[in-house]
């Protein structure tokens, strides 16, 4: 097996200032595996990804590595293409108007005479996507052709340049079940024509289905390397924290109390081109975790999005809060009414990436901690501050700091004390525990236990079904802006689960 | 934790020190105390309205029609003031409470009917300039009758007398020294990182007495001006607006990321329109400034003022996507606008000429800005 190695790293160790981000980190990949690079945020992951792929240059990094047995003394990014190193990356990289030939040919176009050769480009794209066995027209615009599909295309866009070792950070955070199918399926083809595959994902079921091999980082160090086919996920998480983990979903029932939010035969209109909801109708108690389920596409941010007064413009059905109606028109009645939304997408609708912690926290309840004339009490907003950045665990040195520049798990901590702050009685949690680590998710599980032991109601949106099932008292399913069926705890199976999820 | 004295920090301010001995050297009176009076009265008119534009950028939008309304309020106070008579207090608050009335609608075109603010001041600019010749008849009109000063003329006319300068720049200083002592002590607390001691007290030190070499200078002229006095107010209340009230956390929130601002429960509408209400005042009484000081309302007062305004803004740090500024850098970049305008026509440097170096100032300023970001 020796000489199959296409890629081997010795002792890397990465100094930033004050931090040890790599301490001594080898690391092997043989000709057609998929190895699965595990760790919590921070570990060193992307540090040795950006060593790898020629983002830290030679010399900027002590120890070494060898591609196809050369040490690889990368100056650039280039240097690694021209090594043949693909690394894709979580965000993608395509330009949604342009088609998706234009795509995978970008910057290298086919010419003739000084000018794009069209037919050829078309020609080539379609010939590479029939070999890869990607059933995509090339004319297509990309933006048209859904998340799981550009992925593809990324990828098919890095193999172009005859790479034969891929690296792929997180490619499944944004994709659905059936789509993350589809991409598997697409790595075992990988597999068979010799490629070999880092693969980075939080997501431990994936990492079983498609890895030979594990290989686990945690703060900065190598812990193990282990054959798939002989560990568990137990196992692999006991490396990955450092500790043994006995339930991953701690869920704790509480007493359920009255009923907060009704929403009964809610019909939306959607802006153009976006989901509509019809007769939708659920509701939530104090106490209690309505989890809310579907495939990507199916209303579930939609639904949360229009009772904060955020999205699209209802047509018939009504909210009662408290057992009465409410119709309040932005987010700013909705919080005030006790209601608020923790979105699923933090650098868009969570968070001023730019600004300061404390300035991220206050943003929905300033008013608390303003004196007369809206002038701000500085110093009652810092100790207030201090104290949730302390319970929720926030790893930053001061609240000062940008809060662009922690850890997504910490960011996400912020989203959820700007949150909390607002003091609201019912919380829309959408996919809270999207792209943050094992330790980070468990944090929030418990937090959700702990709003619910305050009488609080949580409803969570996740599209991880084991999680879905594990944190909710009480599942509702939509499909296609419909509700595709209810499932009181002891009916929770995944099957049933995802049948009212493709509306059967 | 604290931080290190680093050249970057300081770089308007030797841009400014350059630009005064390069004057200095080309024509001495730059700095004589006639002159000096003359740019403190210019970096005021600069200055105000650049301050009500930061509001504008920070939340995300931009004014190109600040020009064409100094022209059109100043014109409509003059018009008011010597052709109907009215006393000059009235006249100016008519003209200013119209400032206030057109920005605030230009915001809620803006906010509500989502027209770009780019285009709505865009036709602003035009029509505001149409407007304002209709109103002096493209004429000149002056701001006094029968060379009696009024409120509206003593505007740029009027200087503190010595000892009342004296004072006022004693009590300048004693409030900032006792300022930032205290929100050293609120940042020390807070375990935020802070200046050295040493930096923290030659910066204050070399401020008070530059503080005074000017207030000196001032005196042996008339005094400190007046508009000065209204600059400082107008500073000082901005400040306060952007960076200790609810509504500047705001405008912040909304300039670095207006959706999350909307679902985080942000009054997007009603804290943009406001922002364009402030602007819209302070456009008013740079009108009345700008026009005070020529003297007399013609149809070139105002002239290209948007640009110096938003230049100066984006000299002194305001980012143009939004959401990043501060009133201190507002005002190193309006000084530095407006010394170099006052130096080039000090020199009698030639229109065409003037134009050039403004552009390339600009175009410098932010370029060295991108450069410096990247390394």
């Amino acid at each position: 097996m020796k000489q199959d190695v296409v890629l081997h790293a010795e002792n890397i160790t990465k100094t930033f200032p004050g931090v040890k981000a790599l301490s001594e980190v080898s690391f092997d990949l043989v000709k057609g595996e998929v190895h699965a690079l595990c760790g919590e945020n921070g570990a060193g992951k992307s540090t040795l990804i950006k060593t790898l792929s020629g983002i830290w240059t030679h010399g900027s990094y002590e120890g070494s590595f060898y591609v196809d047995g050369e040490e690889a003394k990368f100056q650039g990014i280039n240097d690694a293409e021209a090594a043949g190193i693909a690394v894709i990356y979580q965000e993608l990289a395509l330009v949604n108007d342009m088609t998706v030939a234009e795509n995978i040919y970008l910057g290298h176009e086919p010419t003739k005479g000084g000018l794009i050769d069209w037919n050829k480009m078309y020609m080539d794209a379609s010939e590479l996507l029939r070999r890869f066995n990607i059933a995509i027209d090339p004319t297509l615009r990309v933006g048209d052709i859904g998340v799981g599909k550009q992925q593809l295309v990324e990828i098919v866009k890095a193999l172009r340049k005859e790479s034969h070792i891929l690296i792929l950070d997180e490619p499944t955070a944004a994709l659905t079940e059936h789509e993350v199918d589809i991409l598997i399926d697409m790595l075992r083809e990988l597999k068979t024509r010799g490629i070999a595959c880092i693969y980075i994902s939080h997501k431990l079921d994936e990492v079983f289905t498609i890895s030979d091999r594990i290989t686990v980082l945690r703060d900065g160090k190598t812990i193990q390397t282990m054959d798939t086919a002989k560990t568990t996920q137990t196992q692999v998480i006991k490396c990955m924290v450092g500790r043994e983990i006995d339930n991953l979903f701690p869920r704790r029932q509480g007493t359920l109390g009255e009923s907060l939010l009704e929403v009964s035969d809610l019909s939306v209109k959607g802006p153009e081109d976006s989901i509509d909801l019809e007769g939708i109708s659920f509701s939530v108690r104090r106490g209690e975790v309505l989890g809310l389920g579907g495939l990507m596409g199916a209303g579930r941010t939609e639904v949360l999005m229009h009772i904060m007064g955020a999205y699209g413009t209802r047509l018939s059905g009504t909210v009662a809060l408290h057992g009465a109606p409410y119709s309040g028109k932005d987010p700013k009645a909705a919080i005030d009414a006790g209601m608020v939304l923790v979105s699923e997408d933090r650098k868009r609708f969570g968070l001023v990436i730019e600004q300061s912690n404390n300035f991220n926290f206050s943003l929905s309840s300033i008013d608390s901690v303003c004196k007369f004339l809206g002038l701000v009490d500085v110093n009652k907003e810092f100790r207030r501050n201090e104290v949730i950045t302390k319970q929720l665990r926030v790893k930053a040195h001061s609240l000062e700091v940008v809060t662009g520049t922690l850890s997504g798990g910490n960011q996400q901590k912020v989203v959820l004390g700007k949150a909390l702050l607002s003091e609201p009685e019912i919380i829309f949690l959408d996919e809270p525990t999207r792209g943050i680590d094992v330790g980070a998710k468990l944090e929030v599980y418990e937090l959700i236990n702990r709003l619910t032991d305050e009488g609080k109601a949580v409803i969570i949106v996740s599209s991880e079904l084991p999680e879905l099932m594990g944190m909710s008292d009480r599942i509702i399913m939509l499909s296609e802006g419909r509700l595709g069926g209810e499932f009181t705890k002891d009916q929770f199976n995944q099957e049933a689960l995802i049948s009212a999820a493709i509306g059967q | 934790m604290t931080k290190k004295f680093s050249i970057r920090d300081y770089t308007l301010f030797f841009a400014i020190v350059g630009i005064w001995a390069f004057f200095a050297v080309m024509n001495p009176s730059y700095l004589g105390s006639r002159n000096l009076s003359m740019l403190t009265i210019e970096i005021s008119t600069t200055a105000v309205a650049a301050l009500g534009v930061l509001l504008i950028i920070v939340c995300g939008h931009i004014d190109l029609a600040i020009g064409s309304g100094i022209g059109l309020f100043g014109g409509i106070a003059a018009v008011l003031t010597t052709q109907y008579g009215l006393p000059a207090p009235v006249a100016m608050t008519i003209a200013l409470l119209a400032a206030v009335a057109i920005w605030t609608a230009m915001g809620t075109l803006i906010v509500k009917e989502r027209v770009p603010a780019f285009i709505v001041t865009l036709g602003g600019l035009l029509i505001f300039k149409g407007l304002f010749w209709n109103v002096i008849d493209t004429s000149t009109v002056p701001i006094v009758q029968g060379g009696k000063e009024n409120l509206y003329s003593i505007l740029t006319t009027q200087y503190l007398s010595p000892t009342a300068s004296y004072v006022l720049t004693a009590f300048v200083v004693v409030a900032l020294g006792y300022a930032s002592m205290r929100a050293r002590a609120s940042r020390k607390l807070h375990n935020f990182q802070l200046e050295d001691v040493e930096v923290a007290f030659y910066k204050f030190f070399i401020t008070a007495i530059c503080l005074f070499i000017a207030t000196t200078v001032l005196i042996e002229y008339r005094g400190i001006p007046l508009s000065a006095i209204i600059l400082g107010v107008i500073a000082v209340g901005i400040y306060v607006l952007t960076q200790h009230l609810k509504f500047g956390r705001y405008l912040y929130a909304i300039g670095g990321n207006e959706e999350a601002a909307h679902i985080s429960g942000v009054p997007v509408a009603k804290v943009t329109i406001g922002a364009f209400a402030i602007a819209g005042l302070l456009v008013g009484v740079t009108g009345l400034l700008q026009t005070s000081y020529a003297g007399s309302s013609t149809s070139s007062v105002g002239d290209l003022m948007e640009l110096d305004a938003i230049a100066a803004c984006v000299i002194g740090g305001v980012s143009l996507k939004g959401g990043k500024g501060t009133v201190m850098g507002v005002l190193a970049g309006s000084l530095i606008m407006a010394s170099l305008l006052n130096g080039m026509t000090l020199m009698s440097v030639d229109p065409a000429t003037k134009f050039i170096a403004r552009g390339v100032v600009l175009t410098l300023a932010v370029w060295m800005d991108v450069r410096m970001n990247k390394s």
